[in-house]
């Protein structure tokens, strides 16, 4: 009886520990199921080389997928003899680093080209070809010049500008008149005061699912993206100065917290505190919000045949607090290539390709992806399908920037550290004043750096 | 003599071939189990860094001190400089007391406040030095308990049910089994859906007709839904494992027992105690320990549906290996994970064979 016991105890042990490592282990995680790109019957050549596949790891939000899948297609008819396979990835810009960071641990060659975002090249530099030794240097100069800047890392390119972003209002001109309104808010509290009256009319006729103002308050990215708006347009600095002050704790970005914690089941849904960027679309393109903080892509697919706030709604800068002026985050994604790749050469040939021109018109027209190749935005096909992108050009060319460079290789833990400080704000966890204390010593830990005012 | 000799060598060359024959055995628990954990033993005491060319270096016990430092601190009142007594709030007529933050030691690691709490007219709190983990702990070991307790109660009915004889009644075992067919990727996200935080989601509008909240509860952002909700999907997609583990084990019981109790005329509730639940013991406890070690390293459910807004243990050992980086921090969670899991798995089994034997 006993070797049994010690055979059950030895047998549990086992088991634990099998537990452990399947549900912990850096798991050998599967690319997520790779689709083809739709056309794939590329014609014949004579002289038949030797096919290569390359795979693109691309984003999903909106249309994004499609309108990638369709510049891979046109690519392949180019390039017959190269086959191009979009892998979609997570939503969640964490997620997608996740997926990312297993391949780059393995070293694999599994993906060539990434769609990184615009924080990202500081920390994953090592990651990446040069793209300047394959024939980005005599096209970097049509971009705009601090994304390219942005992307170089010690003399390297790391990755070549596809499509900028930057935080819009998109506000409903219908709603704006029937309110008796007769331009989008100019500051935070025009926005709250509109947001509310619009709100308790629309309730009143019986759409009692109808909110003021929604946004990204989910703890991820995205919400350092939107508080850093509210910091920023009340004077609060951005987090960390470029010159490597701590300048998060400042009564300034106290207030502008507050001031969003406030809209929480007032203006905003309880939940808001939950959404990314497509559940604040799934509320404002159901006609359920009178206000929506979100990127440019949101717009083509609310002017799409089957919206029903097509013609209803136009999209101005956002609003200014006690700075005097409205801030939007510079967002934005590049294609970098894998240095585990098997065909760099191959693999930035098609990052080019994808981030040229008449790639980046085609995104413009059809996802209102901002281009990031300077002249497009004088092109009349561009301007006539996204009229903004001319009117609004100048909130995309002074978007306020993540602190990235300031903290680099910290970045990402820099801004966790901030959003989550925010978030337990916002779900009320926290006093505003203990959180911002907290965020500053946090930081303090982390980057090693003085602490200052913005 | 010669013949017992002989005996003896047969013994001897007997057990050596059992001993080659565990070899291959031996070869593979070392190559899958073996190896791998004392990797995740040795990373832990690094602070190697995940998809980095960094530099590794040896940091000792560092990472588990970090991991699970907790401190109790008395708060103290603060003292008016102006009257030199205690300042009382004016809202609430309590005294204030100092923050937290300013009491709690920052060296060598920061504690964070967790909790405060009021011990004959004095103020504490407990700090941790991450409270992430201590709550993920704490969090884990509550969604154990009581899934599993609500699991094999209603697997318990569900099993007593399709075990008895009536018409249709393949088609409900088989019926039974959906929630669990389901991947839990899918079922997951189907009830993110329902959980949605506006009238959007079932759950919302199904409470709003019952008069509970008004239609915008969001249960999976508020901290006082999170852990109740993952219970709910759990339990609804587990009640059918667990019938069909108990179903097995009903189907065992000899039917003359119940005819045997029918003649002695024993009623339904009595022959339940006397008969059912004794025979079904044995089964009753392997299905518990599969259960409760299945739930206490609960991760996907976390994963999909919080989001990295709070975690189950195994959830927050991913989030630190592959969001935060920090290889030798996620090993050591892991480390202490694996304790935790041992010393139940042990526990569990010795009172489950104890009661056996």
């Amino acid at each position: 009886m006993k070797t049994n016991r010690i055979l059950w105890t030895v047998a549990s042990m086992m088991m634990a520990a099998a537990m452990v490592l399947t549900a912990c282990g850096p798991a050998a995680t599967e690319p997520p199921a790779a689709t083809e790109a739709p056309m794939t019957e590329a014609p014949e050549t004579e002289a038949p080389m030797e096919e290569i596949t390359l795979r693109v790891f691309a984003g999903n939000v909106g249309q994004e997928l499609e309108l990638t899948k369709e510049a891979a297609g046109r690519y392949m008819v180019l390039h017959p003899e190269v086959n191009v396979e979009v892998v979609d990835t997570p939503d969640f810009v964490e997620d997608r680093l996740g997926v990312y960071l297993q391949l780059f641990e393995a070293q694999s060659p599994e993906g060539d080209v990434f769609q990184i975002d615009v924080i990202w090249p500081g920390d994953l530099a090592e990651h990446f070809v040069d793209l300047n030794e394959y024939g980005a240097a005599d096209v970097a100069g049509d971009h705009f010049p601090a994304i390219i800047e942005n992307n170089t890392v010690d003399g390297k390119l790391v990755g070549i500008p596809w499509f900028t972003d930057a935080g819009l209002l998109y506000y409903r001109t219908d709603l704006l008149e029937k309110y008796g309104y007769n331009a989008a808010p100019a500051t935070w509290a025009e926005l709250e005061e509109m947001a509310r009256t619009i709100q308790e009319g629309e309730r009143a006729d019986g759409n009692e699912d109808f909110w003021g103002y929604v946004w990204q308050g989910n703890a991820y990215e995205g919400l350092t993206c939107d508080a850093l708006e509210w910091v920023d347009s009340s004077g609060g600095g951005t987090i960390v100065s470029p010159e490597k002050l701590i300048t998060v704790n400042n009564d300034a970005a106290i207030a502008a917290v507050e001031m969003a914690a406030s809209w929480v089941g007032d203006i905003s849904p309880d939940g808001v505190t939950g959404f990314g960027e497509e559940d604040a679309r799934g509320v404002w393109q159901a006609g359920n919000a009178a206000f929506m903080r979100n990127w440019p892509y949101a717009y083509s697919l609310g002017q799409a045949d089957d919206s029903v706030i097509k013609d209803k709604f136009d999209v101005s800068p956002l609003p200014a607090g006690d700075a005097g002026h409205g801030s939007a985050t510079l967002g934005g994604w590049q294609l970098a290539v894998s240095r585990y790749s098997e065909h760099p050469a191959e693999a930035a040939d098609l990052a080019l390709f994808m981030a040229s021109y008449d790639e980046q018109k085609a995104r413009a027209i059809e996802g209102s992806f901002n281009p990031t190749v300077m002249s497009l935005y004088q092109d009349e096909d561009v301007l006539a399908a996204t009229p903004f992108f001319g009117s609004l050009y100048d909130v995309f060319i002074n978007a306020v920037a993540r602190p990235s460079t300031a903290t680099a290789p910290q970045y990402a833990d820099t801004s966790r550290i901030f959003y989550n400080g925010v978030h337990s704000v916002l779900t009320g966890e926290v006093d505003a004043m203990t959180a911002f204390e907290e965020m500053e010593l946090d930081l303090q830990d982390l980057l090693g750096y003085d602490v200052g005012q913005p | 003599m010669a013949g017992l000799k002989k005996l003896g060598e047969l013994q001897k060359s007997e057990e050596r071939l059992a001993y080659l024959l565990l070899l291959p055995t031996l070869f593979i628990l070392v190559a899958i189990a073996i190896y791998p954990l004392a990797t995740v033993f040795y990373n832990s005491l690094t602070d190697k860094k995940f998809a980095s060319s960094q530099e590794v270096s040896f940091i000792g016990l560092r990472n588990y001190r970090e991991l699970l430092s907790v401190t109790v601190k008395e708060l103290p009142p603060v003292i008016d400089a102006d009257t030199g007594e205690v300042q009382i709030d004016s809202e609430t007529n309590q005294p204030v007391y100092e923050r937290a933050i300013n009491i709690l030691p920052r060296e060598p690691f920061r504690f964070r406040a967790m909790k405060q709490f009021n011990l004959f007219g004095k103020m504490y709190v407990i700090g941790a030095t991450d409270r992430e983990f201590v709550r993920a702990i704490g969090d884990t070991l509550a969604f154990t308990v009581v899934t599993v307790i609500l699991e094999t109660i209603l697997g318990l009915g569900v099993a007593l049910v399709v075990n008895a004889n009536f018409k249709g009644r393949g088609v409900m075992r088989a019926v039974m089994l959906v929630p669990w067919a389901i991947p839990t990727a899918v079922s997951s996200r189907m009830w993110e859906w329902m959980f949605n935080s506006t009238r959007t989601g079932l759950v919302n509008v199904v409470f709003q007709n019952l008069g509970i909240g008004n239609g915008q509860i969001p249960f999976l952002v508020d901290t006082a839904w999170q852990i109740p909700a993952m219970i709910t999907i759990d339990v609804w997609k587990t009640t059918p494992f667990m019938a069909l583990l108990l179903l097995a084990g009903l189907q065992l019981i000899p039917k003359d027992l119940y005819e045997a109790a029918d003649v002695d005329g024993a009623g339904m509730i009595r022959k339940f105690f006397t008969i059912t639940l004794p025979l079904l013991r044995p089964t009753l406890a392997v299905a518990l320990v599969f259960r409760t070690l299945d739930a206490i390293r609960v991760f996907d459910l976390f994963q999909i549906v919080l989001q990295n807004t709070r975690f189950s243990m195994a959830s927050f050992a991913f989030y630190n290996l592959i969001d935060s980086q920090t290889m030798g921090y996620s090993s050591a969670s892991s480390v202490v994970i694996f304790v935790l899991i041992s010393v139940f798995a042990v526990f569990y089994i010795r009172l489950l064979g104890a009661e056996n034997d």
